[in-house]
């Protein structure tokens, strides 16, 4: 027996009050001597008799009254059963609603078995419904009514989400922490092996929850499926464009299957290929026929499976014209320029045109068809170039400036306006380099410490710059990267340089990654991904600053944001498969493609060894056959050992307590009134 | 002077015998100012002298003459014995005031002797009794007798229970002249059985009163709310509540008086109730009455 809440027998102190007022009364009525009770009747010693009998039973009714009112605040709890007592318990029926459920009658199975459980259930038995697909979705409270309960479950309807065992684990955790009873865990699933983690730590139950497995659906369904399409998301050049399919087939036999690229919904590619048994084959469309803007791309295969939904993949390619951007360095810097324009030209997606101009060349360039700018190196830049430079940068152009190692002459960053320090020569140093310690990881262009790992730098140009945003530091805590906002433009500052002199980053792939990260960042292109699955959340406000009405176009041409959603909501998952026309926060507009998990087409079910594992970590001893549905055996329910909350006992027996005191209370004073 | 039968301001005088002497001549004082009351020693007749009187009253002149003895006696030496029988149980040391019902008895036991033994020259026995017999002093009317009387009521202490039957047998043997028995008690037994138990000590022609001493609070008790009283003889206790002490208890109360003092009627008995805060008088007025034979 334990309490759970044992503060509050501190309220059992409260009984000296009753004693402490019995024995005032006591004393009240001292004794005293008296020559003879000879005259006193019999019936006045007896009636005094049970008075006094009164007062000791209305002094323990009254102590018995507090110490139960503490006794039901402090709960206290026994385990195992009480006797004479039916165990008290939450079933919580959990009907898997993934996409895998939509193979054959298996969803209809599982309401099926759901219906049975709720049909045998005891009558003052509470239950709960929940579906469980990409996330625990809780359909009904603890009920006793079987009729809602099988309601609910007949509402069950599949859905795109990819199951996941790890989200029950999670709920009968959330259960078990907020119902101080035993549960019942009944889970109606087809039990995809994909659907359990590696690590069956995560799925341990807590205590008090037995797991009762009802597995519906045939032990193994062939399925054919795209499995996956890589495509870019951003071309300029479509003859250049590749776009590589792969198809996979899970428990299926060797077959062929045809394979058509569908753009903006019309054919544009069509292969046979020979899929092996349970294996993979891949398709490659090169050069397909790809209009200006966003493509809606589909790669779809002919099968007659359990699961059409799976046999198409989608994607969004979004074709545009390359960017322009200029390199501005010093006449006698040719390598800096190099590397930067290589390290353009080396990356995959890179879109844009690198223009190499000299500081002097800069006087008479026109920025504005520029989408940014670099400036390498600082040494001479005149007050004029300085003066357009800042006045581009204020009506929207992106400027970088790397300090190099000329900075160190000048006393101040042009246009970043930041005052210089000083330099620092880490060659002269004992470990003669700084290496990258921190990074923004937020930030776009910073990357992640991984990939800064092992770069060294060698010279720095130190600022002063408070209000500017960091990027990148140093180990010494010097920034490396700094931005800042000037007008409805950015400016950022490397502060070290883009040559070899200063670092020796052009020697390492980050370099490229950089460079690249950069390039889009000051181009103004979102970095985004051709699809995403079913569950994925986009960010309808890449700027938080934009305060802006959002919008989301379904496949089915419904609009699911209300008007709050769409003033407030930030993020939002993409609850189906298909294509998602999106207005941002910020007025611009997107689509993207959202495709069902691959994991939800393997059908293979898991292994009864995992699932007595599984049971097993559960802590809940009995299996269940493959196949069956089957309630715990009784011998397993008696073994059971539950936690059983002893509160409604005592506050039951503090009533019969207050009742009783009032009796002898109210018998007590007619006693008095009746001597009197 | 009547104040000096006051009972609280007898209780202030330490010695009895002053105490006696107070009361008695206060109470003489008193009668001698009334008209009812004679008090003198007047001729009554002679009688032969049988072996045993006290020498000293033989008329010695008529002896002279006849040759023959002969006692004189006088008016008020009838009775020539008084027995006191005092009860010292438990009981008899309730007190609600200065003075305990056992020290009021005293007071009574120690003026009726002085005046029988000092006024009267009765003789003069005591008998202190509870459960039984705790002191006897047997009558006789010797000088210095009163004295041995005196102190045997000062050692009387209130202890034990009260039984009449026993002490009152032992009484009888002793009882062989025609004399005065007065029993002092508080009488908490039934009526009868208390007249059963002193009945037989009219034998010889003896004159038997009953002096009921009692504390007002036992009369009239006051109790607030409910008390927890505890018998002082048993040690039995009991809860009595205000109401009922007021009502049904005094009813009982007085209606034991009532009975006691009908059953001694009834048996030719004396019988007087005394409250502990009353004077004295009445205790020696009763005492008179019978012995002037106008009762």
């Amino acid at each position: 027996m334990g309490w759970l809440a044992p503060g509050f027998l501190l309220g059992a102190l409260t009984i000296a009050v009753p004693v402490w007022l019995h024995l005032l009364k006591r004393s009240a009525s001292r004794p005293r001597q008296f020559s003879s009770l000879m005259l006193f009747e019999p019936q006045q010693r007896s009636t005094t008799r049970r008075r006094r009998i009164d007062h000791w039973l209305l002094l323990l009714l009254r102590v018995a009254v507090l110490l139960l009112i503490a006794v039901a605040f402090a709960e206290p709890y026994v385990r195992g059963h009480l006797p004479g007592v039916a165990p008290e318990k939450l079933l919580v029926l959990a009907v898997d609603d993934s996409f895998s459920m939509r193979a054959g009658t298996r969803l209809e199975d599982a309401r099926r078995a759901a219906l049975a459980v709720v049909a045998a259930k005891p009558r003052d038995t509470r239950a709960q419904v929940v579906a469980l697909g990409s996330q625990a979705v809780v359909l009904t409270e603890q009920l006793q009514d079987a009729a809602a309960l099988a309601s609910a479950v007949r509402h069950v309807a599949a859905t795109d989400g990819r199951g996941s065992l790890v989200l029950l684990a999670g709920l009968a955790r959330t259960l078990a922490a907020g119902t101080h009873m035993p549960i019942e865990l009944h889970l109606f699933s087809d039990m995809q092996a994909t659907e359990l983690p590696p690590d069956f730590s995560e799925l341990r139950l807590p205590a008090g929850v037995t797991l009762v497995l009802h597995r519906v659906g045939a032990a193994a369904t062939p399925n054919w499926t795209v499995e996956t399409v890589a495509a870019p998301a951003q071309v300029w050049d479509p003859a250049k464009t590749r776009i590589i399919a792969t198809v996979a087939g899970f428990g299926t036999p060797e077959a062929t299957r045809s394979v058509v690229l569908l753009i903006n919904g019309r054919p544009s590619g069509q292969q046979v290929i020979k899929v092996p048994p349970s294996g993979r084959a891949s398709v490659v469309f090169a050069g397909p026929d790809i209009p200006y803007g966003l493509v809606r791309g589909t790669v779809q295969i002919d099968s007659a499976d359990a699961l059409s939904a799976d046999d198409r993949y989608d994607f969004v390619i979004e074709r545009s014209e390359r960017v322009h951007g200029l390199f501005v360095h010093q006449g006698s810097d040719q390598a800096t320029g190099l590397y930067f324009h290589s390290a353009l030209q080396s990356a995959a997606d890179a879109a844009v045109v690198l223009d190499e101009v000299t500081t002097e060349q800069l006087r008479n360039r026109d920025l504005s068809s520029y989408a940014f700018v670099v400036l390498s190196d600082l040494a001479n830049l005149s007050p004029a170039v300085e003066a357009r430079l800042t006045d581009w940068v204020n009506s929207g152009g992106r400027l970088l400036i790397s300090a190099g190692t000329a900075a160190a002459q000048q006393q101040r960053i042009p246009v970043f306006d930041a005052r210089i320090i000083g330099s620092h020569d880490y060659t002269r140093d004992e470990i003669r380099f700084a290496a990258v310690a921190a990074v923004d990881e937020a930030y776009a262009p910073a990357g992640t410490l991984a990939g800064w790992q092992g770069i060294r730098f060698f010279y720095v140009t130190r600022v002063e710059a408070p209000a500017a945003q960091t990027g990148l530091r140093l180990a010494d805590q010097s920034p490396l990267l700094l931005e800042k906002p000037l007008g409805k433009g950015r400016v950022l500052l490397f502060t070290s340089g883009f040559d070899r002199l200063t670092t020796d980053l052009p020697l390492h792939p980050q370099f490229v990654a950089f460079v690249d990260r950069l390039a889009n960042y000051l181009s103004g292109r979102t970095l985004r991904s051709s699809a995403l699955s079913v569950g994925d959340a986009v960010d309808l406000r890449p700027d938080p600053a934009v305060r802006g009405s959002a919008d989301v176009l379904a496949p089915d041409g419904s609009h699911p944001l209300d008007l709050k959603q769409a003033q407030q909501v930030r993020t939002w998952p993409l609850p189906a498969a298909g294509f998602y026309t999106l207005t941002l926060a910020d007025s611009r507009h997107d689509l993207v493609a959202a495709n069902i998990s691959r994991l939800e087409s393997d059908l293979t079910p898991a292994s009864d060894d995992k699932l007595k594992l599984w049971q097993a970590a559960s802590q809940a001893p009995q299996a269940v056959p493959a196949g069956t549905a089957s309630a715990p055996p009784p011998a397993a329910v008696a073994a059971e050992e539950s936690t059983h909350n002893l509160w409604w006992y005592a506050m039951c027996l503090l009533l019969v307590a207050v009742v009783t005191e009032s009796v002898v209370s109210s018998r007590y004073l007619n006693t008095l009134r009746e001597s009197s | 002077m009547q104040s000096l039968l006051d009972p609280v301001v007898l209780n202030a005088i330490s010695g009895l015998d002053l105490v006696a002497a107070t009361v008695v001549d206060g109470f003489i004082a008193g009668l001698h100012r009334s008209a009812d009351f004679g008090f003198s020693q007047e001729f009554a007749e002679y009688r032969a002298y049988a072996p045993g009187d006290d020498l000293r009253h033989v008329d010695w002149n008529v002896y002279a003459r006849s040759d023959r003895a002969y006692i004189k006696r006088f008016h008020g030496e009838t009775n020539s014995q008084l027995m006191l029988l005092v009860d010292a149980s438990s009981s008899m040391g309730f007190a609600s005031h200065a003075v305990s019902k056992l020290a009021y008895v005293r007071f009574i036991a120690a003026a009726l002797a002085y005046m029988a033994t000092r006024r009267q020259r009765d003789a003069t026995g005591l008998l202190v009794f509870g459960d039984t017999v705790r002191d006897f002093v047997p009558p006789a009317s010797r000088q210095g007798h009163l004295q041995r009387v005196l102190a045997a009521l000062v050692a009387a202490q209130p202890q034990a229970n009260t039984s009449y039957a026993a002490p009152l047998l032992h009484l009888q043997s002793f009882l062989r002249r025609r004399g005065m028995v007065v029993v002092l008690s508080d009488f908490y037994a039934p009526p009868a059985d208390i007249i059963r138990a002193v009945a037989p000590l009219r034998v010889h022609g003896n004159e038997v009163v009953l002096f009921q001493v009692l504390d007002p609070e036992e009369l009239r008790p006051r109790v607030d709310g409910s008390s927890m009283l505890i018998d002082l003889e048993t040690g039995a206790e009991l809860e009595v509540s205000e109401d009922y002490v007021q009502g049904r208890y005094r009813e009982r109360i007085d209606a034991h008086v009532a009975a006691l003092r009908l059953e001694a009627r009834r048996s030719g008995i004396g019988y007087q109730l005394m409250q502990t805060d009353q004077p004295l008088d009445q205790a020696l007025m009763q005492y008179l009455r019978l012995r002037t034979g106008r009762d």
